[in-house]
Formats: C-alpha cells, structure tokens, sequence
C-alpha cells in the first residue's frame, strides 16, 4: 500500500507532521480534558492546563505553519492513502486552532450582553422563587437565582459601584 | 457577588472554567483567571489578588419585594426559557458527582450549608437546622451571631447580636406566634423579635420599638454553599451542632 522507498525517504518529515498534529490537537485537548466537569482538578493539573490555554493561541498557529510547509513538501510524491493523511493532519490542526479560540463554556451557559431590568412590580417571579438580592445607597436591585444559576456572571453596576454578580 | 474592581480598575468578567465543581471566570482586561467562590485570581496578570465581598441576600421574590417595592429585577434573557432556566436546577444538581468529598465531619458532600467566615474562623451551619421560626444562637471568633429565618419562613438573616456592646437575644414574639412562620406572604406587619432590653427588631435587623429604635445590627454575609464545595476551600472548617 504504502510504498517503502517513499516512506524511508521521507520519514523524517512524516515523523515531524505526526508530532507537529498531535501537539496541536494537545494544545486544545489537554486543558480540555484537565478542565472539565464532575471531576477533580488537582492544583498542578489545573496550573498546566492554565499555562497551555495561555500559549495555545499562538503556538497552534505555529503548528498550522509548520504543517503546511511539510503538506507542501511531501503533496508530490505522496500516495492517495498518504494524501489523504495530510488532509486529517491539517484538518486536525485547523480544528484546533479554531477551537483553542473558542470559550465553548459560554456555548453551554450563554453570557448575559446587555442586562434587562423590570421594576419589583412588573416582575412575573413566584413568591417563593429566590433572589440574589443587593442594595447600595438607594438602589436595590434582585438578580433570581434560576437565571444566575444558568448564566453563572452578570457585570452590572448598581449606584455607579461596578459589581459581579455570580452563583 | 463581587465588587469588580481592582486598584482602582474596573474588570469585566466571563465565564471561562470550571475547578472542582467552582467556576473560573477571567477578566476581560487582563485574562487573569479567577475562582468564582473565592474572589481571587489564580494565575494570571492579577494572580494573587482578591476581589473586594459585595455584602447580598439571598431571598425569596416576596419578601425582597416587601423591603424594596421600588427595585429592580433583572428580566429573563431573551432566547432562554424554562429549559435553561430550569425550576428543577437543584434537584438536578444533586444527583451529579462531586469532584470531592470529605466525609469526616458527619455532613454528606451536597448538604447545602450556610458558610461564614469570622477573623480567620470558618464554620458551616446546615440550613436544615437553621430554618424555622427559632433564631439560631451561636458564636464565631467570640463573636455572638444569631441566624433569623423571616417572615416567609424561607429567607434567612445572619446578624451580629449585639447593640451599644451588649450581647443580646433575639426571640420571637410568643404572642405572634412562632407557627405563622412559613405562612406569610413576606409582608406579614405583625412579625418581629424581641430582645431582654424591650427592643422589638424587623427582619431587616432594625429596631421598630425600644431604646434601640432606627438603629441596625450589623449584617453577616454568609455564603450558601455545598459541603464539599465549602470544606474544600476553608479546609479549617468546623461545622455547627447544637
């Protein structure tokens, strides 16, 4: 299938498009794995996957680079099989670079842009339904629980004091 | 909840992870990473900075409503509706593993506690044997603290039971009847404690009557948490058992 002449040949460049992919895929799938729910994160594990999420922007771009130099190189004398695994190459490192950009937490708990108020009176809540509540100088404001519970942050500001509101 | 300010710079925060169940949230000015329940940066520009508490409470709709009849509500998010705003969230989130659990201290990992931290003292306190129309005595650091649940028999109050340097005791007013509690609709006029000098107190920790009349205890913020959620991040914890 492979043809060996073409392979020995080149190997050194396959070798590297190999580990330059899988750095890539590594730089999102790490702290992808590190950082996700229901498990425990232990301090240094997290502190890694911190420091890959700050370098990864840049280096998948990097990776990207590289690959496409070496795609470039071996296209030619490639079998269809081998093309085919440039294509997965680049495609996987594509996706990466796309995705180390991506804050796919905000994709499940959408953001609040601009926060809507509704005065005490207008407000269709149940009686019993919990609020956050907070009152600086005269302004009081009530944040319900069952939409900070999904949303997570809210960046308001109450009596020109900027606050955090979060749960 | 948080002032979102530091040295004098304001920051704009967003979700951004999660640690041990906790969330992380970085700021937009510096991407400094931040754990939601601690309000400190962990790694980042800003790493081992702290953001300042924003005293809050956490009440019911009606009784909120009762003290404040001209707040403000923050409105529903157009393009979210009962699948994201799910009533069963608590439910739901009590079946999920715990990325931790510390089992030593007789609470189980998702007991729900109020947490409050006093001169380096943290201890939690079971909101099942807070609620209910008995004030819950106890003290932290030396200092005596009293829990309230109000009027709606669902809100709860931590205040520091002291007037003019005195310790006092709060109790409910046998006349009004204890039972009511659970009952009113959070406008209730009639509930109210009593201290041994002749104070009677509101919800709100004011003096409606007695000596101390148009003063205010000092409010306690405590933080409703899970056990392990809590333990893990005040790893010195006691817990209350009376």
């Amino acid at each position: 299938m492979i043809a060996p002449n073409y392979r020995s040949k080149n190997s050194g460049l396959w070798l590297a498009l190999t580990l330059l992919t899988l750095f890539s895929l590594s730089l999102f799938l790490i702290p992808g794995f590190i950082i996700r729910p229901f498990t425990h994160q232990s301090e240094p594990g997290l502190r890694m996957a911190i420091a890959v999420k700050l370098i990864a922007p840049a280096f998948t771009v990097v990776a990207l680079i590289g690959l496409l130099a070496l795609s470039w190189r071996l296209w030619r004398c490639s079998s269809l099989w081998l093309r085919t695994g440039i294509v997965t190459a680049l495609l996987l490192s594509v996706t990466s670079t796309v995705m180390v950009r991506q804050n796919y937490f905000e994709w499940m708990f959408n953001p609040i842009k601009a926060a809507g108020f509704v005065s005490a009176g207008d407000a269709h809540l149940d009686d019993k339904e919990m609020v956050m509540a907070v009152r600086i100088a005269q302004e009081a404001r009530a944040y319900p629980i069952l939409q900070m519970a999904y949303h997570h942050i809210l960046n308001d500001t109450v009596a020109e004091v900027p606050i955090v509101v979060t749960y | 909840m948080w002032k979102r300010t530091t040295q004098g710079r304001e920051l704009h925060f967003y979700l951004a992870g999660i640690n041990n169940q906790n969330f992380l949230m970085r700021d937009r000015e510096t991407g400094s990473w931040w754990q939601q329940v601690t309000g400190r940066a962990i790694a980042g520009k800003l790493a081992g900075s702290a953001l300042e508490l924003m005293p809050n409470d956490e009440l019911t709709f009606a009784l909120w409503k009762s003290e404040a009849p001209h707040g403000l509500v923050l409105a529903p998010v157009a393009g979210h509706g009962d699948k994201d705003y799910d009533k069963k969230w608590e439910e739901e989130t009590a079946k999920y593993p715990v990325p931790l659990t510390f089992p030593e201290q007789g609470l189980k990992d998702r007991d729900v506690i109020l947490g409050v931290e006093m001169s380096g003292q943290a201890r939690a306190f079971p909101l099942e044997k807070l609620r209910g129309p008995i004030p819950v005595e106890d003290k932290i650091a030396g200092v005596p603290v009293v829990f309230v649940t109000g009027p709606d028999g669902e809100s709860v109050r931590l205040f520091r039971s002291q007037w003019n340097g005195m310790d006092i005791d709060l109790y409910r007013d046998a006349q009004r009847g204890p039972q009511s509690a659970g009952k009113s609709d959070g406008k209730s006029p009639e509930w109210q404690l009593l201290d041994s000098l002749g104070n009677t107190w509101n919800f709100a920790g004011c003096a409606t009557s007695g000596p101390a009349t148009g003063q205010c205890l000092e409010k306690i913020n405590y933080l409703k948490d899970y056990w392990f959620d809590w333990k893990n991040y005040n790893p010195r914890t006691t817990v209350y058992s009376h």
